[in-house]
């Protein structure tokens, strides 16, 4: 640790445009936190109300999504310590906020995330509010307390298409990423 | 019955349901650690309200931020009031919304569309 480059670290931040960053295990106070500070820093550099509410939802989305999936089912087990340790970033890229997390799946998990961020992302403003209202009236609650609309709701909030990655990682499991891009004028 | 109260916290709204004048209040922002778990008391709450007791019921809403299982939750208590109203019940749903921030706005109007018992918008005068 005593060769640990701190300052390396944060010029990564800073060519990034990296505003907030938080690395470690989500639970449900540590998002409450981060949402107070997400917004006080929007409100300080004057970013407009919907603009705000719009990089406010899709970090509660996305924290959530991440806290339900790595406090589910087998993550419990000490196999998966890794698993329990989320990344979630909000950067200022030219004229637009972009909300990034990412954690380590189950390589299982895979097939139905890609399938389901896939075919959302294709879809128009008006395929995604018709989507969202039938899932609203079909969702039944998903094994981590979520409703199963957060990506359809990020996509709807989005400037541009989702952006997402899977990155196999040898030891079988994987590293997902999302980033959802918001227009801050 | 008794009076439904919840207190509010950071990321759930309060929650003041009186039996007696009618008036169901809910107010300040819902993305609570686990939605079911938390609307579940407040849907009996109304289910049981509903079949016990006559009268005139308002659905005063104050929320300025709903994530989506608190949303599919929101769908749930409206759909008990909208089968109330139309089974003869006189039903009124008022959703205040800050007018400087229209995303506000565009979720109850989202809302709105899939009810027709009398559901209206309402600017509010101060922070939520």
């Amino acid at each position: 640790m005593a060769d640990f480059d701190l300052y390396s670290l944060r010029n990564v931040f800073t060519e990034y445009g990296v505003m907030i960053c938080f690395n470690g295990p989500f639970s449900h106070s540590v998002i409450e936190e981060l949402g107070i500070a997400v917004r006080k820093y929007l409100e300080s550099n004057d970013a407009p109300k919907n603009c705000i509410a719009d990089v406010f939802a899709v970090f509660i989305e996305q924290a959530q999504n991440l806290k339900n999936y790595t406090s589910s089912g087998p993550f419990s087990e000490p196999e998966y310590a890794r698993f329990k340790n989320g990344t979630l970033v909000i950067a200022r890229e030219g004229d637009r906020y972009i909300v990034s997390s990412g954690n380590f799946v189950r390589d299982e998990d895979c097939p139905a995330l890609e399938q389901s961020l896939s075919s959302v992302r294709v879809l128009d403003k008006l395929q995604l509010k018709a989507l969202y209202k039938e899932r609203l009236r079909g969702a039944s609650p998903a094994a981590g307390g979520g409703a199963g609309l957060g990506f359809i709701d990020m996509a709807r909030k989005a400037s541009d298409p989702l952006a997402f990655s899977v990155r196999r990682l040898a030891d079988g499991s994987a590293f997902f990423n999302i980033s959802v891009s918001i227009l801050a004028g | 019955m008794e009076k439904l109260a919840i207190e509010p916290a950071l990321s759930s709204p309060s929650v003041m349901f009186d039996p007696d004048s009618g008036l169901l209040e809910i107010g300040g922002e819902s993305y609570p650690e686990n939605s079911f778990e938390f609307y579940a008391p407040i849907i009996s709450w109304l289910k049981q309200y509903l079949a016990e007791i006559d009268g005139p019921v308002t659905l005063s809403i104050n929320l300025s931020y709903l994530n989506t299982s608190s949303t599919k939750c929101m769908i749930d208590l409206l759909d008990e009031l909208e089968a109330a109203f139309r089974a003869g019940r006189t039903v009124a749903v008022e959703w205040f919304y800050d007018d400087e921030n229209e995303r506000e706005l565009d979720t109850i109007d989202e809302f709105r569309e899939d009810f027709s018992m009398p559901f209206s918008a309402v600017p509010r005068k101060e922070p939520a």
